[in-house]
């Protein structure tokens, strides 16, 4: 029997927050800047936080150290401390978390601390540790989490860690093993080799990044393998056991250019971290969103319209639980610009999902934004494609015995050569990125790169100089 | 002084009837001579060339006051860009290795460093350079003379060897690009016997020691700055501001971390006189222009970074009537870089209110060959230029200061966007980071064009790039925020500004 609402204590809001990471925090701030009475409702910690860019903070720091005599440097034996990086990093996001709930309860934003679940309530209601909630405006960012393979698919799968574990290890593993080859697996494995563990990397085809533009995919693919990471291509982990305190990998190796279809099994033993890193799968556990008859895609992500609109009205989703972008920024912008269409009444705020600038933080960074060169000649075609190219050592490595390349490509379109793609990998490449993101935005052509004047002595140059 | 006049009229007829005789026969040695081997000079020469002209470059470097030289490539090659920057590098590093502690390297605590090791290994990279653009030279098919270039007349140059072998050589067009070198004060006794400059501490075989820098345009701090970062004590001596013509603000911010960063300054405060001591060891005397006292301290080195200015005299300019800016000795030039002598061009370093930076050094040297070859008209357009100062906290910029921007628009005619930002990899080394700090000046409306853009932080160099581009594509205030911001970076605080100083806000900026 449904309870009667108008005896029922629900509370009432204008906006109501599901998730309290970087989308919805952001929509939740700018809706009480606007003037709703908002509140957020977290399950765990607040706040998104980027734990890992101080990883690879702690990993360039590595590659410094090598560098330090070329430079005159004079300093012995160095040891590196995963304790103390770990303690300094967990104090760091405690710092963020309590700065986090400063600004919402700055903002008057009520924090809802607990697991929400829609409930069979005729106008879209949500429950949290036995109370209830409402708001004509409800908006679901509950984000994603790695996938994990299940123990049918792959015995002894659960022996590993996903990147959530990564960061809850307490020491530095000796032998480690990444599955995936996507940027997270790029990312870890990269973090991982730099920082002394002997790292292994098994991906199912024959390079990482698959789904970026060619030349960053063979680059970093190439770029790992220097830098030391065992790769392992056209593998995949069969099974996974436990032998005294390590783990021990059986690996199938599939050739497809022979012509028998013969596996070749392998295995890699002593293993004290096996990290998948296969790809994350949409947060909607527990929500109870077929309730409320929210749309999901077949892989569970939240479907939504270019306004952030689900299938049922009054409710919204932004960030990694709707499968697009998925990124802190993105996530950001998209609530943001909800909160004025909803409480502004900017009927036509939207984020532009092109063009979205991105950096994978690699062994040397990666940077790229627009489309690959691939996607430019089949949407069109081929003819109407022009590409730029340049590769160079950066003068960083005039002095050192260790080296490592920059490469820039720039792909352009049509008579006028519009730039619609740039890709990069190289040092210095996360910060170079976003003031051409803007012009690129902006719709730059090839004649503006070259109308730019330089800044000399930097890599950023080679872009507004390519011939 | 008649016959004077009278006989230069003769000499001016004479060289006008062997002028009129060679552009009759059309028979020049050269379509193009280019006077200087430099950044500019090298572009001009290589692109000429490559459009079909005939074209000799001519280089040569007379040494310091204390003898230093070096090859062909000009000052950024040699003592400038280059070797500046891989020290800064150096020095970089350093502060790095401090910070590898807090990110949980366990590093012994005494680090020391070497200068020979940095020295020769900058040293070496810019002889690979130098025997580069050699080879450049020489696959493009301009011809390279080591040889003084001096003017005869409009199509006549007269090179000479080092060992005093003279030789001429005719050209339809010459371009000066002889670039600048480093000024030495001419009213303090000692100076110049016991002083170096930019020219000298790139190529020195020993470390400087403990070291005074004279001047605070961004050669002086820039030296200071790597200098303090590789563990020597400097000082730097300021007559009055520093950064001169740029941004004021940014100019303190960077100043500030200077000195928090261990870097000495002495402001208004004018050297007097430099004594060298029976040790070795220089002592200087100077005036605390503020309280009028009286000071003196020993250094090892002293280092005057006090302005650049062209060696216009050994040229031969003046005797061909060229005119000349008489402050500053630079040639007066017009947009296309021509002189008051037809057939005569100059640019880069040279050009009289030209900026002293390579990149448009090379696009001018660029554009001009095109026009002398004909096949365009286009002009070098100086405006939009973006730069960065490698200071310990680099700063990079486009575009008007905030001053500037005030003088043409008027206060209320700009609203300027401002934060003091965080680097993340400040956070757990534990650095202070008050001085990491972006402003973007606008356009006051319902546009907001950006007229100015200035950012203090790691890889400014790297950052403002990008931003250059959209500032030279009209980018207004909305274009920056509506990119998406790239996350976890430095740069990305540009997109995300928002606090107006009109606003009186506090404009600290928390990260994640």
């Amino acid at each position: 029997m449904a309870s009667d609402p108008s005896t029922e204590d629900i509370t009432r809001l204008d906006f109501l927050v599901i998730g309290g990471g970087s989308g919805g925090l952001a929509g939740a701030r700018r809706a009480a800047e606007l003037g709703a009475t908002t509140a957020v409702i977290e399950s765990h910690r607040l706040g998104g936080t980027c734990v890992s860019k101080v990883m690879w903070n702690a990993a360039v720091h590595a590659e410094y150290l090598h560098d330090h005599s070329d430079y005159g440097f004079e300093a012995g034996q160095v040891h590196f401390s995963w304790e103390t990086l770990k303690a300094k990093r967990d104090t760091y996001v405690s710092h963020l978390n309590r700065i986090y709930r400063n600004n919402l309860d700055k903002a008057k934003i009520q924090t809802i601390q607990g697991q929400a679940r829609f409930t069979n309530d005729p106008e879209p209601t949500v429950e949290v540790n036995g109370k209830k909630y409402t708001a004509p405006h409800i908006l679901i960012a509950t984000g994603g989490y790695p996938s994990v393979l299940s123990e049918e698919e792959v015995p002894g799968a659960g022996l590993g860690i996903t990147s959530d574990g990564f960061f809850e290890l307490e020491s530095l593993p000796k032998r480690s093993v990444v599955v995936g080859a996507g940027y997270i697996a790029v990312e870890m494995a990269g973090i991982l080799s730099t920082l002394g563990s002997k790292t292994s990397l098994v991906i199912r085809q024959t390079g990482v990044l698959r789904n970026f533009d060619s030349l960053i995919s063979t680059n970093c693919t190439k770029e790992l393998q220097n830098s030391g990471v065992d790769l392992w291509k056209n593998s995949q982990v069969t099974s996974v056991k436990k032998i005294d305190d390590s783990l021990e990998l059986t690996i199938a190796t599939r050739d497809p250019e022979k012509k028998n279809d013969e596996e070749k099994i392998s295995t890699i033993g002593q293993v004290d971290c096996l990290l998948w890193a296969i790809g994350r799968q949409p947060n909607t556990f527990g929500l109870n969103i077929g309730a409320i008859g929210v749309e999901t895609d077949d892989r569970g992500h939240i479907v939504v319209d270019e306004f952030q609109n689900t299938s049922r009205p009054g409710v919204y989703a932004v960030g990694d639980v709707c499968g697009k972008a998925l990124l802190t920024p993105v996530a950001i912008a998209a609530g943001r610009k909800l909160a004025h269409r909803l409480f502004e009444g900017k009927k036509d705020s939207k984020l532009d999902y092109s063009c979205i600038p991105t950096v994978v933080f690699s062994h040397p960074p990666i940077g790229t934004v627009g489309l690959t060169e691939e996607e430019a000649i089949k949407t069109r075609g081929k003819d109407n494609v022009k590409i730029y190219k340049t590769s160079f050592t950066p003068m960083y490595h005039a002095l050192t015995s260790r080296k490592s390349q920059c490469l820039m490509k720039l792909v352009c379109v049509g008579k006028e050569e519009k730039v619609v793609g740039l890709h990069m990998q190289g040092l210095g490449c996360d910060e170079m990125l976003q003031g051409f993101a803007v012009a690129i935005k902006m719709g730059a052509t090839k004649s503006d790169f070259d109308k730019t004047v330089a800044i000399h002595p930097t890599s950023s140059e080679e872009f507004v100089t390519m011939r | 002084m008649a016959a004077l006049c009278r006989g230069r009229h003769r000499w001016k007829t004479y060289n006008f009837l062997k002028v009129l005789t060679r552009t009759l026969t059309g028979k020049y040695d050269y379509d193009l001579i280019v006077i200087g081997g430099g950044s500019g000079g090298l572009a001009c020469s290589k692109e000429a060339a490559q459009l079909g002209q005939k074209v000799a470059v001519l280089d040569y470097v007379e040494p310091s006051a204390i003898g230093t030289k070096w090859g062909l490539g000009g000052t950024c090659v040699n003592v400038g860009c280059i070797p500046k920057k891989l020290m800064h590098q150096a020095a970089l590093l350093g502060t790095a290795f401090k910070d590898a502690k807090k990110f949980g390297w366990q590093i012994p605590e005494a680090l020391s460093h070497d200068w020979s090791t940095m020295a020769g290994g900058v040293q070496n990279y810019i002889k690979s350079l130098n025997w580069g653009h050699r080879v450049q030279l020489n696959d493009k098919k301009v011809k390279y003379l080591n040889m003084k270039g001096s003017l005869v007349d409009e199509h006549t140059v007269k090179g000479l060897t080092k060992a005093g072998k003279e030789t001429t050589l005719t050209a339809k067009n010459i371009v000066i690009a002889t670039g600048g070198r480093p000024k030495y004060p001419t009213n303090i006794p000692g100076a110049m016997e016991h002083g170096i400059t930019s020219d000298d501490i790139f190529w020195l075989k020993k470390s400087p020691g403990k070291t005074l820098v004279v001047g605070a345009s961004y050669v002086g701090l820039e030296c200071a700055g790597f200098l303090t970062g590789i563990g020597l004590d400097t000082t730097i001596m300021v007559r009055s501001i520093a950064l001169r013509g740029f941004d004021q603000q940014m100019a303190g911010l960077v100043t500030e971390y200077m000195e928090a960063y261990g870097t000495k300054f002495a402001w208004k405060c004018l050297p007097r006189r430099i004594d060298k001591l029976s040790s070795g060891a220089l002592q200087v005397m100077w005036t605390d222009t503020h309280t009028g006292s009286e000071h003196q301290d020993t250094y090892d080195t002293v280092l005057w970074a006090v302005g650049r200015a062209p060696e216009t005299k050994a040229l031969g300019l003046v005797k061909l009537g060229m005119e000349l800016n008489k402050e500053t000795g630079k040639i007066i030039v017009g947009s296309d870089e021509s002189t008051s002598v037809p057939n005569i061009y100059a640019f880069g370093d040279i050009g009289e209110g030209r900026p002293e930076l390579t990149p448009t050094a090379i696009k001018a040297g660029r554009l001009l060959a095109r026009r002398l070859a004909g096949q365009s008209s286009q002009l070098m357009n100086y405006d939009n230029v973006p730069t960065t100062v490698f200071t310990p906290l680099e700063y990079g910029c486009v575009g008007l200061s905030e001053e500037d921007a005030e003088k043409r628009y008027g206060k209320d005619g700009i609203e300027v966007y401002h934060a003091f930002y965080k680097p993340l990899e400040f956070t757990v080394a534990e650095r202070d980071a008050s001085q990491c700090y972006l402003k973007v000046v606008c356009e006051r409306g319902e546009n907001q064009k950006i007229l100015g853009l200035h950012f203090t932080g790691p890889n400014a160099g790297e950052v403002t790039q990008g931003f250059a581009l959209g500032f030279q594509c009209g980018a207004t205030y909305w274009d920056l925020l509506n990119t998406v911001g790239i996350h976890p970076t430095c740069a990305e605080e540009v997109t995300k500004v928002h606090i107006t100083k009109r606003s009186g806000l506090d404009a600290t900026v928390t990260g994640c």
